[in-house]
């Protein structure tokens, strides 16, 4: 589940002249299921990597795709996988984990990808189309040679998918026409660069689409602190209390008899939360949302930078 | 010691009572467990099913996907964690589950409807001590879409069958409090896909009896008026759920699963610790929470029970 394991490489294609597609796969252990829209994280020596799995989760035969693009970066992981690995390579991964799930309650499905943000759309549409249900690509690109799985989708898909090429204007303004006139129960799924996106989402607000069916990735995977550091916390505007690198702010208030409540110490249960007054903070959990870390912080996980003065609920007679 | 005790969860870490998202992530990930209960207790649950099938299975359209990624999960569970106990072959899309416990085999086509006489949550369900129930993780919000539901502790399917997970807990005193019932929600939609975590849930029933549905609460809540200081032993049982979240990869709905077991108070107190972290959690029991338990109504007679056994055992308060 969230362990690392090893897969093998079994096989690499290339897909375009820059995106080459992996087949992960295991002699010795049986691959976890997923689900359409999920990803994988690589564990490369410049650091963790997360690819889309691109294979129809219910013709799932013990081995994982993905689709990279050569970044081209020095110290790129994009690169190294192009450049470094060979097939009979076993490289660490760890998942599969789904921040983009496809929900079935949808009544039909508005797809939006740019360029190599294809990926998560190739597991989506194998899926629906296995159960039967309807849904549209709608597909930007540069040119044709630079359309990753052009060929495949449009034979695959050739009712349902709409590639626009050619000029910036004249893709924005086709995208913000397939937006239109769209029955209630349609949902909205977008992948792609920054601009692409914003571009998408402000037509979705201009059209008045409900935004809880509009997607993309609900929330980015936590950070990890690699080398934590000790910080000085002011606690209810009068103790002072000091965390030391070794140990998380949650032990230490428990230890100075603060009766906080905690259960996962994972940054995910929200247990464990306390106030933020002032001070910068680097939050490593999964739980709070952008705006809620402005005013408060898992203590199991996240830690200050330098001093910082949080408030904790009293709950009982410890102290 | 009997199987029931050596078996038994027993719920409580403190000397007092505490209300708290008290989940642990298990690995391997795991749904369901069996017991020495397991033929009587899947008997019963047929019967259950047999007799009152409207009230003991429900489930809406949306969740088929879900309820046949339940079905294989259980079952490749059950032949891999059990294999003394069960088997399942595959053969293409052609699956084979034999229980050996019963000595039945239950043959079918994945995600073939013709292939099976229930739906598939009500099938996993017939294999299994505990009850099953789907969240469906929607984009509004999750809802409780499918349930195999026998062993209910005062609550109906029926009525639920639909509704958004904090609607369901609305009941539950003080669930609102500093936004407690937001965060298990958050908690729960944020559970990883092939992970579960497991809580325990506590409460009291008069008589042995597993299956108290609201429905039938004309039938047992009465019990409650029986209970004195001579016969608390024998009759209250100290109830608790094992209840586990799983994420189910594919449809990304949640199983809920609930494994009840029942300790009678005469076994509870043979184990000094036990004895006194019940009564200690009982008396620091806020009254709204020992109303909403139902254990108001014979709160002194159990105490009384307790504390003699405490003084017999030599245990200080």
């Amino acid at each position: 589940m969230n362990d690392r394991y090893v897969v093998r490489v079994e096989k690499m294609e290339q897909v375009t002249p820059t995106i080459k597609a992996f087949t992960l796969s295991s002699n010795t252990a049986t691959l976890e299921q997923f689900g359409a829209g999920a990803h994988l994280t690589l564990h490369l020596p410049m650091g963790n990597r997360q690819y889309s799995l691109i294979n129809n989760p219910l013709d799932m035969k013990n081995e994982y795709k993905i689709a990279v693009k050569n970044l081209g970066s020095e110290q790129g992981g994009s690169r190294y996988l192009h450049e470094q690995l060979e097939v009979g390579d076993i490289i660490e991964v760890s998942g599969p984990d789904n921040y983009f799930p496809v929900h079935l309650e949808a009544q039909h499905y508005l797809f939006f990808a740019a360029g190599i943000g294809i990926t998560p759309f190739l597991s989506m549409m194998s899926y629906l189309s296995t159960l039967g249900k309807t849904f549209e690509l709608h597909y930007a690109a540069p040119h044709v040679e630079n359309c990753p799985f052009h060929e495949e989708i449009t034979n695959k898909y050739s009712k349902q998918a709409y590639v626009y090429l050619g000029s910036r204007e004249e893709k924005r303004k086709k995208l913000k026409e397939a937006l239109r006139n769209r029955k209630v129960g349609t949902h909205v799924y977008m992948c792609g660069p920054k601009s692409f996106m914003e571009m998408l989402n402000d037509s979705t607000k201009e059209l008045h689409f409900p935004q809880r069916v509009v997607h993309e990735e609900r929330f980015r995977p936590a950070l990890v602190i690699r080398d934590p550091k000790p910080f000085c916390v002011s606690v209810n505007g009068k103790d002072l209390v000091f965390v030391k690198e070794n140990e998380s702010l949650l032990e230490r208030l428990r230890n100075e008899g603060y009766s906080i409540p905690y259960a996962c110490r994972m940054g995910i249960c929200g247990s464990c939360e306390v106030t933020l007054c002032e001070g910068e903070v680097l939050h490593s959990d999964s739980f709070l949302t952008e705006q809620e870390k402005k005013s408060k912080m898992l203590s199991c996980v996240s830690r200050g930078v330098g001093d910082i003065a949080i408030d904790v609920e009293q709950d009982g007679s410890e102290k | 010691m009997s199987n029931s005790s050596k078996e038994f969860p027993f719920p409580f870490t403190k000397d007092s009572y505490a209300y708290s998202n008290n989940s642990i992530l298990l690995d391997p990930a795991r749904s369901v467990a069996v017991s020495s209960h397991y033929i009587e207790e899947v008997k019963l649950k047929r019967n259950l099913l047999n007799q009152n099938h409207e009230r003991c299975f429900r489930a809406l359209p949306l969740s088929l996907e879900a309820q046949w990624e339940v079905l294989l999960l259980v079952f490749k569970e059950l032949s891999t964690c059990e294999p003394q106990y069960f088997t399942l072959e595959q053969r293409g899309n052609a699956y084979q589950f034999t229980n050996h416990l019963l000595r039945e085999v239950e043959s079918f086509s994945f995600k073939d409807s013709s292939s099976i006489e229930v739906e598939p949550l009500d099938l996993a369900g017939r294999h299994v001590q505990e009850d099953l129930i789907i969240m469906g993780d929607r984009h509004d919000g999750l809802f409780l879409e499918a349930g195999q539901l026998c062993f209910p502790s005062n609550w109906s399917l029926t009525f639920v069958l639909g509704m958004e997970f904090k609607a369901i807990h609305t009941p539950v005193p003080g669930i609102t409090d500093n936004r407690f019932i937001e965060k298990v929600e958050r908690f729960i939609t944020r559970i990883r896909p092939n992970s579960a975590w497991e809580r325990k849930n506590w409460s009291v029933t008069i008589t042995n009896k597993l299956d108290t549905p609201l429905e039938t609460y004309s039938d047992w809540g009465k019990l409650r008026y029986n209970v004195t200081e001579a016969n608390a032993g024998e009759l209250v049982n100290l109830r608790v759920e094992v209840q586990r979240l799983y994420r189910l990869p594919v449809t990304n709905d949640i199983l809920f699963s609930i494994h009840t077991y029942l300790l009678p108070l005469n076994e509870l107190i043979s184990n000094d610790e036990w004895l006194k972290k019940f009564y200690t959690n009982v008396k620091t029991l806020p009254k709204e929470i020992a109303d909403y338990k139902g254990i108001s109504l014979y709160k002194r007679e159990l105490m009384t029970f307790l504390e003699r056994a405490l003084t017999q055992r030599k245990i200080e308060r």
